[in-house]
């Protein structure tokens, strides 16, 4: 397929993955924010920026972090390009640009998200109606999966696609485990009911909270979320089964010569799925954290340099 | 609902003369009459906000970029009578073959020059005339594999031919998603309705764009200028409709005059381009130098004969409004035929006899330019203020060669549902006309309507919309 289709899935699946993440990381981080304590308030509100790098976009434009300042930086300022506003903007510029790599049903998905988002702007979102939007967002995030899985053909334009998905994932994960998990420990020194809801909301950020009672049932300790969200294969945000679906996608995709990307990310599966906690515990979770964010980011530099790179 | 037929001495669509219904066109009368305004209202909401989702929009060039419009959708169809179609095909062959010829012969043996049927001056020294070409073998000796001829009935039922396109003619996703959306709104009626149907174009011009090469199994892409096109949904449509690539220029590269696409598996060769931009903007090094759309080299691979591009180089001459008078003289100096399809009288403001014609009658008169395109730059005289008039007899004075001439044409009117109720409006017709191992078309074309009563301008960047075009396939209905 065509070099620049390749990339344009890539980046709309991307695009599309982050718009869902950061609608749950404000949720959460509103929710939390209501029943801490004021002076904890702002940590938890920032939290979303710290996971997506945007701290110092947001002090350009905005005075203060409040409630409704960060609804409006995150959800819908035109204004600079880590809103989910611009996100599905930029995912559905990518779509039109290979419509004819999607189905009806996928365009269709991506195109009605945007012209409702549009309408959700015009409107104006408040606290009091934001979790409206955050289901909204949530929802339309399920119909694209819902439609590429349902309707596309299993071909390299399929398999971008979903390879944006877990790259997008991956990194995802890392940096609100990293971030998360050190507010939840630091919590540990205080009220304990506290300390729950911070451990939930970081399950809750990666929509792993039912996931972690199924499998560890209803005591929270740090490390087995930490072993949850990393080493689990069969939760899907985890990076064990993200690093799972980018080795084989890109087994799948047909390839010329020579291709780095792929030893890069067997490689990196590899160092996971026969990883232990111990090692990570050992490793210290942060550290661990920061070298898988260097090389999912390189496995993601190598993807454009291989098949994108023209 | 009550339906308004078109007013004395206009030709409409669904009644003749005497109020009585047209062949063909009963089951259609009966279904509007029998049509209360909120259903089709709500149908036509419908079908708006289809198209949206779909994303069946255009962009207008001027306006703001992200501003995505729809064409108005008109839920009224226009109706063709099989004797019509007939007639009408085997018109649009007969020109279509004829103007292929000429374009063969002005860059190949120059016969028609010779003979004195055209000057060589109005040929050699077109703006669209690329000399480049002279010589150049084409497989087939095709020039315009896809032709969109435009025509509109006059009041005297005949069709005539207003235009040919043959550089990169648009409209044809309307003409299939017309007819989708229609029958998504009303399946009852083609239940009944015997409406010959359209949707194997896109086969029909795959076929066509690799019987354009030579090759057994030839790669065969669309070149767009991206996305930020008017018509860049029907490049896209079109590519995927034919499960080929949509590359834009920096998709592709000339190497030794080979031309390949770049992929996630390295280059792969490209053997036919069906390029919708335009010659000035196929290759930088050979047009305009300016231009980030095409593709450097393009020309000299071209011209090697390693790609093939449709429609060809330089087959703008051919559909220039100052050739036009001659096509059917062409017919039957390639042909030896007759006509079958007419062409709307013209006077060449090049020729001062019919410069001091048109000078003297031109408020009964419409000017267009001879380069012009979309409806702009042209004077309808009987509809131009005074300031206009003169302003146009101005014109006219200082650049002749650039205004031909026309009768102001009563284009036929079709029942549209607007908000007076169903009430005449008027239209023509884009038939489009595919030439490759031989020539084939699909029983239907585009059918734009002027919106505003009374409007003569269907172009959609001037408020035109669009119908369903219906092709009977027996008129007993």
């Amino acid at each position: 397929m065509l070099s620049r289709a390749a990339s344009s899935l890539f980046w709309m699946a991307r695009y599309l993955e982050r718009a869902e993440t950061q609608a749950r990381l404000l949720d959460v981080s509103l929710t939390m924010a209501l029943i801490d304590v004021p002076e904890d308030r702002e940590e938890q509100l920032s939290v979303p920026l710290l996971v997506t790098g945007t701290r110092e976009a947001f002090d350009q434009l905005y005075p203060e972090i409040s409630p409704q300042n960060l609804i409006d930086f995150l959800l819908l300022d035109h204004r600079h390009p880590a809103s989910v506003y611009n996100m599905i903007r930029t995912a559905r510029d990518n779509a039109l640009q290979v419509r004819g790599n999607l189905s009806t049903d996928v365009w269709e998905s991506i195109n009605l998200s945007w012209l409702e988002l549009k309408e959700l702007r015009k409107r104006g979102v408040t606290e009091s109606n934001a979790s409206r939007v955050f289901d909204w967002t949530r929802e339309r995030s399920h119909v694209f999966r819902g439609a590429a899985y349902g309707t596309l053909l299993r071909n390299d334009a399929f398999h971008f696609l979903r390879l944006g998905t877990f790259i997008e994932r991956a990194d995802t994960t890392a940096r609100v485990l990293d971030i998360r998990h050190r507010m939840a420990l630091h919590s540990l020194e205080g009220h304990s009911t506290q300390s729950f809801f911070e451990w939930t909301a970081l399950l809750h950020s990666l929509a792993a909270f039912e996931a972690y009672q199924n499998t560890y049932g209803h005591n929270i300790e740090p490390m087995n979320v930490a072993e949850l969200l990393i080493l689990m294969p069969d939760v899907p945000r985890s990076l064990h089964a993200c690093l799972q679906e980018v080795a084989s996608l890109l087994e799948q995709i047909e390839s010329g010569t020579a291709r780095r990307a792929r030893r890069l990310a067997t490689s990196l599966y590899a160092n996971i799925r026969y990883g232990d906690r111990e090692y990570i515990e050992e490793r210290g979770l942060h550290e661990y954290l920061v070298d898988f964010l260097g090389r999912i980011q390189r496995i993601a530099g190598q993807i454009q340099k291989d098949y994108m790179g023209w | 609902m009550q339906i308004q037929t078109a007013p004395e001495g206009l030709y409409d669509e669904l009644f003749d003369g005497d109020n009585r219904v047209r062949p063909g066109c009963r089951l259609l009368k009966q279904w509007l009459t029998e049509s209360d305004e909120s259903l089709l209202a709500e149908k036509r909401r419908e079908a708006d906000v289809l198209f949206q989702r779909l994303g069946i929009t255009f962009n207008v060039y001027g306006e703001d970029q992200g501003a995505d419009r729809l064409i108005p959708f008109d839920l009224i169809p226009r109706v063709i009578s099989a004797a019509d179609w007939q007639k009408l095909q085997s018109g649009l062959r007969q020109r279509v073959q004829a103007l292929n010829r000429f374009l063969f012969d002005i860059y190949h043996d120059f016969d028609i020059v010779r003979a004195g049927v055209i000057s060589a001056e109005q040929v050699f020294a077109n703006p669209q005339y690329q000399p480049g070409m002279q010589k150049l073998k084409l497989p087939r000796n095709l020039y315009a594999h896809i032709a969109g001829i435009d025509l509109i009935r006059h009041n005297d039922g005949d069709f005539y031919v207003l235009e040919d396109n043959l550089r990169c003619p648009s409209g044809v996703s309307y003409m299939l998603e017309n007819r989708r959306m229609m029958m998504r709104l009303f399946p009852e009626l083609f239940a009944r309705a015997p409406v010959a149907p359209v949707d194997h174009y896109p086969n029909l011009l795959g076929e066509t764009l690799r019987a354009a090469s030579l090759k057994p199994d030839p790669t065969v892409v669309v070149l767009t200028p991206g996305r930020f096109n008017s018509a860049y949904f029907e490049h896209a449509f079109l590519a995927r409709q034919m499960g080929i690539e949509l590359v834009e220029g920096a998709d592709l590269f000339v190497r030794q005059n080979h031309v390949y696409m770049k992929t996630t598996v390295g280059p792969q060769q490209v053997d036919v381009i069906y390029r919708r931009l335009d010659d000035d903007f196929i290759d930088p090094l050979s047009g305009n130098p300016d231009s980030m759309l095409g593709v450097p080299g393009l020309y000299a691979a071209y011209r090697s004969g390693n790609v093939v591009l449709a429609n060809a180089m330089g087959t703008g001459v051919a559909d220039d409004k100052s050739i036009y008078p001659y096509v059917p003289d062409m017919i039957r100096f390639y042909l030896g035929e007759e006509p079958i399809l007419r062409n709307v009288p013209t006077w060449q403001c090049r020729k001062p006899e019919d410069l001091s014609y048109v000078l003297d009658n031109l408020a009964s008169l419409v000017v267009k330019e001879t380069q012009g395109a979309g409806g702009y730059g042209m004077l309808i005289g009987p509809r131009a203020s005074k300031e206009e008039l003169s302003h146009f007899r101005d014109l006219l004075k200082t650049r002749p060669d650039n205004y031909i001439a026309q009768p102001t044409l009563s284009l036929s009117t079709c029942p549209t549902f607007v908000e007076a109720g169903i009430a005449p409006r008027h239209l023509d017709l884009r038939p489009f006309v595919l030439s490759g191992k031989k020539i084939q078309m699909v029983p239907g074309g585009l059918t734009r309507v002027a919106l505003k009563e009374g409007s003569l301008v269907v172009n959609s960047s001037q408020g035109g919309g669009t119908k369903d075009t219906w092709v009977l396939e027996d008129d007993q209905c």
